[in-house]
């Protein structure tokens, strides 16, 4: 799973440059617009060390904002999962506040906040938090009740065995949705940093257009895409484990 | 022990045709009962209703001496986290493990304690989930085809197993097999097909019990008598 999405990158990231390439070729842009590929090695060279720490720092915020975010989605989604008053307006004021987009208010953080540490955390949990809110309140507020049946009716349903329910029995679309979140938290972290942070792979991009270096943006790409891909197969692998340590059963063998 | 019913009407809230059409009978003392009818006479809503009397149906069904109704079906599942075994000891109460060994013993049940649920077949997983419920404290126990998918013989073994372990308490089962309602059920709530105007009847079965002789002339009059009220 790990080396099939690392693999599928480099497929996407490939067939980018040669655009890229064939763009220059067809209308014979200078490398100053479209570098070559001589140039793009060169550059590597040059960044890649830097650019490397900047997107490990980069990630180490859209790690903490991600997991920030699942803690958020939990502890709402499941507030909100009954359909009482209060769970529905919990649900209501959700599907409301994510419609309004958070770069957005992005600048109202850096006015309120300054640019920082906590700036880049707060965007980036907040990118993630609300995809991430929608998929947990639809599974929570969903009954299982074939399962759920024995343990209403006999009156021995409490709040943590519905939860466990409904985890258990939707835990392939939560990886799917909290390794999907990955993405959109790293990128909320990039927005942020390129907006107004003082670190970060972001900023090394804002510099980097300043500059007019395509060169070194598309290698900070190339990084950005390999470091989000091992991260998101890793997620994959550990909700793969979590899913047969917690479901495992003795299966048949054929003799 | 006393389960009225007085003139029950239910309809859904997307249908014009009430599923249930002033329904009354009444089924007094404990043992096996049953509710037969064919597809969509409102057997499952009937079912559902009398569990969910306290909501909104006080007046229509009627309790004397039965506190706790559970409502049982075929389709039901048990969480995946668990191995049979601990799962039934974790929904059951310390006095009750006696029986639970007795229940599996006749369910033939022993072997698949260890395995998942999703593991099992279809009558084994109807099996285990019917077992559940009869280690629960109830008065009345409904079962919608709880017994599908097992075969003829077990299940006979089972329902005479039943009859005879919880013979203080009232079950209603509903099933689509009219040999073995005729031969196991004592009262069999016969409903008819509302939109054609069919009443509904309350027919004598066999009430065949362990040890007993069943009178085989009996059988088929009871069988015929249900044929003719459908």
């Amino acid at each position: 799973m790990l080396y099939r999405r690392i693999f599928q990158f480099l497929i996407v990231y490939i067939f980018g440059i040669l655009f890229l390439l064939i763009i220059k070729f067809i209308f014979s842009l200078s490398d100053y617009v479209i570098p070559n590929i001589l140039l793009i090695i060169e550059t590597a060279a040059q960044v890649f060390k830097e650019y490397f720490f900047d997107v490990i720092n980069t990630l180490s915020v859209t790690i903490l904002g991600q997991c920030i975010s699942i803690c958020m989605a939990f502890f709402v989604g499941i507030s909100g999962r009954k359909s009482s008053w209060i769970g529905s307006f919990i649900k209501v004021t959700a599907y409301n506040i994510q419609a309004y987009p958070i770069v957005a208010l992005a600048p109202i953080i850096f006015i309120l906040i300054g640019d920082g540490f906590i700036s880049r955390l707060l965007i980036a949990s907040m990118i993630c938090y609300f995809p991430l809110l929608l998929s947990v309140l639809g599974i929570m507020a969903t009954p299982v009740k074939d399962i759920e049946h024995f343990y209403i009716i006999t009156g021995q349903m409490k709040w943590h065995l519905e939860v466990k329910i409904r985890i258990f029995e939707n835990l392939s679309k939560l990886t799917t949705v909290i390794s999907g979140s990955a993405t959109l938290a790293m990128a909320g972290t990039i927005v942020a940093e390129f907006i107004a942070a003082n670190a970060g792979i972001g900023y090394s991009i804002r510099i980097a257009l300043y500059q007019s270096n395509l060169a070194k943006i598309l290698i900070a790409l190339f990084l950005i895409g390999i470091i989000i891909s091992v991260y998101q197969g890793i997620l994959e692998v550990i909700g793969e484990q979590i899913k047969s340590k917690w479901s495992i059963s003795k299966k048949g063998t054929i003799l | 022990m006393h389960l009225k019913c007085k003139n029950l009407n239910f309809l859904y809230p997307d249908s014009k045709s009430a599923v249930i059409n002033n329904l009354s009978f009444s089924m007094k003392n404990p043992g096996f009962n049953a509710i037969f009818g064919p597809s969509g006479v409102g057997k499952t809503s009937l079912a559902k209703i009398i569990v969910n009397k306290n909501n909104c149906f006080n007046e229509n069904i009627i309790t004397k001496n039965i506190n706790i109704i559970l409502y049982s079906y075929n389709l039901e599942r048990l969480p995946g986290w668990l191995n049979l075994g601990k799962h039934i000891n974790k929904v059951i109460s310390p006095e009750k493990l006696h029986l639970k060994k007795t229940l599996i013993k006749i369910f033939e049940l022993n072997n698949v304690l260890d395995s998942r649920f999703s593991n099992l077949s279809m009558g084994q997983q109807n099996r285990i989930n019917l077992i559940r419920y009869l280690l629960q404290d109830f008065d009345v126990l409904i079962m919608d085809e709880s017994l599908a998918n097992v075969d003829e013989k077990l299940k006979g073994t089972i329902i005479l197993a039943i009859k005879e372990l919880f013979p203080d308490k009232m079950f209603l089962y509903i099933s689509h097999n009219l040999m073995e309602v005729s031969k196991f059920c004592h009262k069999i709530l016969v409903l008819g097909n509302p939109s054609q105007n069919k009443p509904c009847f309350i027919i004598n079965g066999q009430n065949y019990k362990k040890k007993c002789f069943l009178d085989k002339k009996k059988l088929n009059i009871t069988m015929l008598e249900i044929m003719n009220a459908l």
